[in-house]
């Protein structure tokens, strides 16, 4: 990844990019990466799932290509100016601020069309969005366990052990991840989790202290912060990860970023995905194995469940096998739902059974 | 028929009394009762009618003595009443035709040609005077000078209403200006609350004759309307054609009988009606032969194997020629006959008539009328089993019929129907229709199986019931149809002379047949030359005139028939423009180039215009049916030698399917012109919004970029062009060295015209030419660049100069120049 010192550097280029291409008498255009499911690849080295060959070409040659044209030098221009004065802003603020800006035509109509923006200028630039300064409204999730962490925030220096030094609500991800040192850790994997009803289940019945484990929290469809501070804890302290989620298809996604990386930051999969990480459950085995209560999986869930056998992230044996099970039986079950085996069932049976079979623990 | 019941009533007196008040009633006095029968019901509409009535006779009159209208009408306010004036310069009316034209109704050039025009019944103007009389009490004073003639006539007149003749009230000799033309005034109770429908008539007059001047004034107009002519061409003349066979109807052809001076049927045909040469009268008289007298039914001749022998009945039938020519004769006889396939009657007398020649040629034996007659009946009777010797051994013909040995008809019969029938008819029914078919025929009158088509099929239909309600075997309806068709194509027309046309106009139900006749024979349509379209040209020339509008399209179709009519249909669209873009689209429909001003929903075209499915065309159309909205007018003209009307108003077209076709299409054409129109004119509004829009944006993408990067502002023109698919002419000057560089990034390849006005003295040109004005030349190139391609245009110049360049030959839409 690039420094910050170069972020302004890689934008300034691409508006001279820009530039030449007028002076040229060409038309102005910024090619991209296609970002759909059939333009991503699997990169063996690094084994996770990258953007493909295919490209798509932003034009001035249309009046909507011109418009997104004159809104990325827009864009250009204010991120230049954050990095000159080194201040940072959200996309939501993003957003508002170019209702202040002089030309009508520049200023975005809608939120996904800025941060659409934002991550184009990531990609051709090469640069991350946390190093133009730019961050998402709500940040990362939070952590629990046996790890002693270093941050570098605006007001200073912190230390902070993320079991001992925080309250029962966790330690809070920064928005930027690599603004952390891990100084010491006791932990023999991590289990990232899925909802918030589940890691406070966890952390209540002490399974953190238990295990060693160290709790992430992923908030749903995780942050990129929280991604990245998943790899981080794998690649660093060298642990398995494990990720605990519903056992339904949008589940099997959350952990499919976690894993391979997201089909809308592919560019970033280096940086963000963990692709060592393992699926715990709810496995649509556990439903049918623990007699799980369950309900009747709805038609949307049936079309989540087909796309995921065409994409190429889920294209495994093991994949294969329990959505095929899962479309089978025809069921779907929350991770909540192995309360109806007692509270403690989780982190007394559940969770070593499998953690135990995955060779976790 | 009410006295005719008097007497039976036996009531005398009543009748009398009744018959007091029966009397005569004048078409005038008709008319002064039905007045809205001709378009006179109220005073607002009394007035257009009778503009439109002199203004159609104007026309008329003009076009017909070769003179391009030039027409004045007047309307004013005189008292309680209004004046109308109309002038035109036609060749006038003679003294002594003038008061019968104005001044008596149905009297007219027009009611018995076949051909195009404006006027039909001789009624319209004389019912305009009427009107005017009725109403103020004025009579009409017209005023007429014929070409040529030093002083004009002017005479004042008024309907006798009894009589129906025109009354004399003034009769002097005047000074008029115009050279020749007719000045017609009226004075008449009126109002002009139909001033929107006058204008409409007038402006719409002028739209489909565009050969005509007009000129209206009337109270409410500051200015007078004027329209001028947008051609100096004449409708061709229009021939007058003889009616075509079949387009006439049963009276009209009586009467055509009664007056003719043909005497046979074929020289009638050929003389009085259009497209009938002597192969087509021969045609009809055929026809006409089979329904007037019915056809003969043809039967086999005997076969080789038969013992029916013809020979042998012709010999004993002659008497006292000699062994040799008798013999000769009943063999000849019996041999032609054996070769035919089948045999009518009068064909067997045409046979027995050529052996006998023959015979008596080579024997110098005389075969007279007695004996040729015997010998047909004798002949006759071998082959069908009935006729002379029938009637001669009656007992023993008794007996063959008891003792069963059948008809050699029935097997003939039999044949027939068993073919015409489908296989699954048992053996035994059809063999019963066999023998019920023919003893019908045996009872027919003579012995020559005469039998006309309509007999033929009651008579089969008959022989079908009997044999059902025998033998309980259907003949259905196709059945019968088939066994009919197999009779009656096999039956021989007769050799009949047919009657004369005298006899023929006496007996109305010979010339029913004969008007039969006519409509089943196959006529080559009526000619065309009886009528004057527009053409298409005209119609788009007409449309440009009045209407200001940004596109004109028209089309003019083939002629076609209906009823024996010939009828063009034309049709033209204007769109955008100046005309108002709110609410449905204008619809002018024109019959025989009048103006149709009322009753518009009643009218054909309106129907027409609403079934078409005007989105297809780029037009408006809420709900997908009915008139369409949007800035445009259809004009729709029908010419045709009878114009179907729906009444005698003459204000719609009726619903004739023929004639609806025609004018889908010809709607059509056009349209189909406007549509690509109007998708070339979106394309292009889309091309200058993006124009509009990217040349907003770019600048102040290039601005930005600029900015961002501290370099001063790129040349954007060159990307634009590129954008815009444009064609860019670009200005260099290097030096000495002027060159202006073309580039083409269109799809299509470019045919420029480019004038460069340079203040100095251009030198050394590649290609191109120079001209020298005043001090400025003039340099122009006209240089082809293909698709993609890039040109270049070069001069020298000595020293400053000033440059201004003007480019031709490329929409300004595609346009970028920077010179």
């Amino acid at each position: 990844m690039t420094t910050e010192s170069d972020a302004r550097d890689e934008l300034i280029d691409l508006a001279a990019d820009f530039y030449d291409q007028f002076a040229a008498g060409d038309i102005p255009e910024m090619t991209l990466p296609t970002r759909t499911k059939s333009n991503i690849e699997y990169d063996t080295e690094s084994g996770v799932w990258t953007y493909g060959d295919r490209t798509s070409t932003r034009s001035a040659n249309s009046v909507r290509g011109a418009r997104k044209l004159l809104k990325a030098a827009y864009t250009i221009e204010f991120l230049a100016d954050q990095l000159d004065e080194d201040r940072s802003s959200t996309l939501r603020e993003l957003y508002y601020l170019s209702e202040s800006w002089d030309n009508d035509e520049a200023q975005f109509s809608s939120q996904d069309e800025s941060n659409d923006l934002v991550e184009d200028l990531e990609i051709v630039t090469g640069v991350t969005r946390e190093d133009f300064h730019m961050r998402p409204e709500e940040s990362g999730a939070t952590l629990m366990g046996p790890l002693l962490i270093r941050e570098q925030t605006r007001r200073g220096e912190r230390e902070i052990h993320c079991q001992e030094d925080v309250g029962a609500g966790g330690y809070q991800i920064p928005n930027n991840p690599d603004m952390i040192d891990f100084l010491d850790d006791d932990i023999d994997f991590a289990l990232a989790v899925e909802t918030g009803g589940m890691r406070d289940r966890l952390v209540e019945n002490g399974f953190d202290e238990e295990y060693n484990c160290l709790v992430i929290h992923l908030k749903g469809q995780p942050a990129r912060a929280t991604r990245r501070i998943t790899k981080r804890v794998h690649d660093e302290l060298d642990v398995p990860i494990a990720v605990f989620a519903d056992g339904d298809p949008w589940s099997y996604r959350i952990y499919g970023s976690v894993a391979y990386g997201s089909i809308k930051s592919a560019h970033l999969s280096k940086y963000l995905a963990t692709p060592q990480a393992e699926f715990v459950g709810i496995q649509p085995e556990d439903i049918v194995e623990y007699d799980l209560p369950a309900d009747p999986l709805s038609d949307s869930d049936v079309n989540a469940l087909e796309s995921e056998l065409d994409d190429p992230r889920f294209q495994t044996d093991y994949w294969e096998e329990q959505i095929e099970l899962q479309l089978d039986i025809g069921k779907k079950s929350e991770q909540q739902s192995l309360a109806s085996r007692g509270l403690d069932f989780v982190t007394d049976t559940y969770l070593p059974e499998r953690l135990d079979a995955m060779g976790v623990i | 028929m009410t006295s005719f019941q008097s007497t039976i009533g036996d009531e005398e007196g009543i009748a009398e009394e009744l018959a007091e008040g029966q009397r005569e009633i004048s078409i005038a006095e008709f008319f002064e009762k039905n007045k809205h029968m001709l378009g006179f019901d109220s005073g607002a509409r009394g007035l257009v009618t009778a503009v439109k009535e002199a203004v159609d006779n104007a026309l008329d009159a003009t076009e017909e003595a070769g003179y391009l209208p030039d027409i004045y009408i007047e309307i004013e306010e005189v008292g309680d009443y209004y004046r109308l004036v109309i002038e035109d310069n036609g060749p006038g009316i003679t003294k002594e035709q003038l008061p019968k034209v104005f001044g008596k109704l149905l009297y007219g050039s027009r009611f018995h040609a076949r051909e195009q025009s404006r006027g039909q019944q001789g009624i319209g103007i004389s019912a305009a005077v009427l009107y005017s009389q009725l109403t103020s009490g004025q009579p009409a004073k017209i005023t007429s000078r014929p070409k040529g003639q030093s002083r004009a006539q002017y005479f004042e007149l008024i309907i006798d209403t009894d009589t129906n003749e025109p009354e004399i009230q003034a009769d002097e000799e005047t000074t008029w200006d115009r050279p020749h033309g007719t000045r017609i005034e009226l004075e008449m109770e009126a109002n002009m609350r139909a001033r929107q429908q006058l204008h409409d008539y007038v402006k719409h007059t002028a739209v489909v004759n565009p050969h005509a001047r007009l000129e209206l004034r009337e109270p409410g107009l500051d200015e007078p309307l004027k329209f001028e002519r947008a051609t100096d061409e004449l409708p061709a003349e229009t021939k007058e054609i003889r009616p075509h066979p079949h387009g006439v109807e049963l009276g009209a052809l009586i009467k055509m009988l009664e007056a003719t001076e043909s005497y046979s049927v074929s020289g009638f045909l050929q003389e009085e009606f259009t497209r009938v040469g002597k192969k087509t009268a021969d045609s009809v008289i055929d026809n006409f032969r089979d329904v007037y007298y019915g056809r003969e039914l043809a039967w086999s001749p005997p076969r080789a194997h038969d013992d029916r022998d013809v020979a042998g009945a012709v010999a004993d039938a002659v008497a006292n020629k000699g062994a040799e020519a008798t013999t000769a004769f009943a063999e000849g006889v019996a041999e032609t006959v054996a070769n035919n396939d089948r045999i009518s009657r009068s064909e067997l007398a045409a046979i027995v008539d050529n052996v006998a020649e023959t015979v008596e040629g080579d024997t110098g034996k005389t075969f007279g009328g007695t004996v040729r007659e015997n010998a047909v009946d004798a002949a006759w009777g071998a082959i069908t089993g009935v006729g002379g010797d029938e009637a001669a051994d009656s007992d023993e013909s008794d007996d063959d019929s008891e003792s069963a040995e059948e008809s050699p008809l029935v097997s003939d019969a039999y044949a027939l129907v068993d073919d015409a029938t489908s296989t699954r008819k048992d053996d035994a029914a059809v063999r019963a229709m066999a023998e019920a078919l023919t003893r019908r025929f045996e009872n027919l009158d003579g012995d020559a199986f005469r039998i006309t088509l309509d007999d033929l099929e009651r008579l089969v239909a008959d022989a079908a019931s009997f044999v059902a309600e025998q033998r309980d075997a259907t003949f259905g309806e196709t059945a019968r149809e088939n066994v009919v068709e197999a009779f009656w194509s096999r039956a021989r027309t007769v050799p009949d002379d047919p009657p004369k046309v005298k006899a023929i106009a006496g007996s109305r139900d010979a010339a029913a047949d004969l008007l039969d006749a006519m409509r089943t024979t196959d006529i080559l349509a009526p000619p065309t030359d009886c009528l004057a379209p527009i053409t298409a040209e005209l119609v788009e020339a007409g449309l440009r005139k009045e209407y200001d509008a940004d596109f004109y399209a028209a089309a003019s179709r083939d002629a076609e028939v209906h009823g024996g009519d010939p009828f063009i249909v034309e049709a033209g669209i204007a769109y955008g423009g100046e005309i108002p873009a709110e609410g449905s689209v204008e619809l002018l429909r024109f019959a025989n180039r009048v103006p149709l001003v009322y009753q518009r929903g009643a009218c054909a075209t309106t129907d027409v215009i609403k079934n078409i499915g005007w989105r297809n065309y780029g037009l408006d159309q809420p709900g997908g049916s009915g008139l369409p909205n949007g800035p445009a007018v259809i004009s729709i003209h029908v010419a045709s030698t009878n114009v179907p009307f729906t009444s005698e108003s003459k204000d719609a077209l009726a619903n004739v399917p023929a004639i609806e076709d025609e004018i889908e299409l010809a709607v059509r054409e056009a349209a189909r012109e406007l549509k690509s129109f109007l998708n070339k004119r979106r394309s292009m509004q889309q091309r200058r919004e993006k124009q509009d829009v990217l040349g907003r944006i770019l600048p102040e993408m290039a601005d930005k970029v600029s900015e961002v990067t501290g370099r001063s502002r790129p040349d954007i023109d060159g990307a634009l062009a590129r954008i815009m698919n444009n064609v860019s002419v670009e200005r260099e000057v290097n030096g000495e060295t002027v060159t202006l560089v073309v580039e083409n990034h269109s799809d299509v390849n470019e045919e420029l015209e480019i004038t460069d006005i340079v203040s100095t003295e251009p030198t050394d040109l590649s290609d191109g030419t120079v001209v020298d004005m005043d001090g400025e030349w003039f340099v122009q190139w006209k240089p082809e660049v293909p698709s993609g391609d890039e040109r270049e245009l070069t001069y020298a110049i000595d020293g400053d100069a000033d440059f201004e360049v003007s480019v031709g030959g490329v929409e300004t839409e595609k346009l970028t120049v920077n010179a």
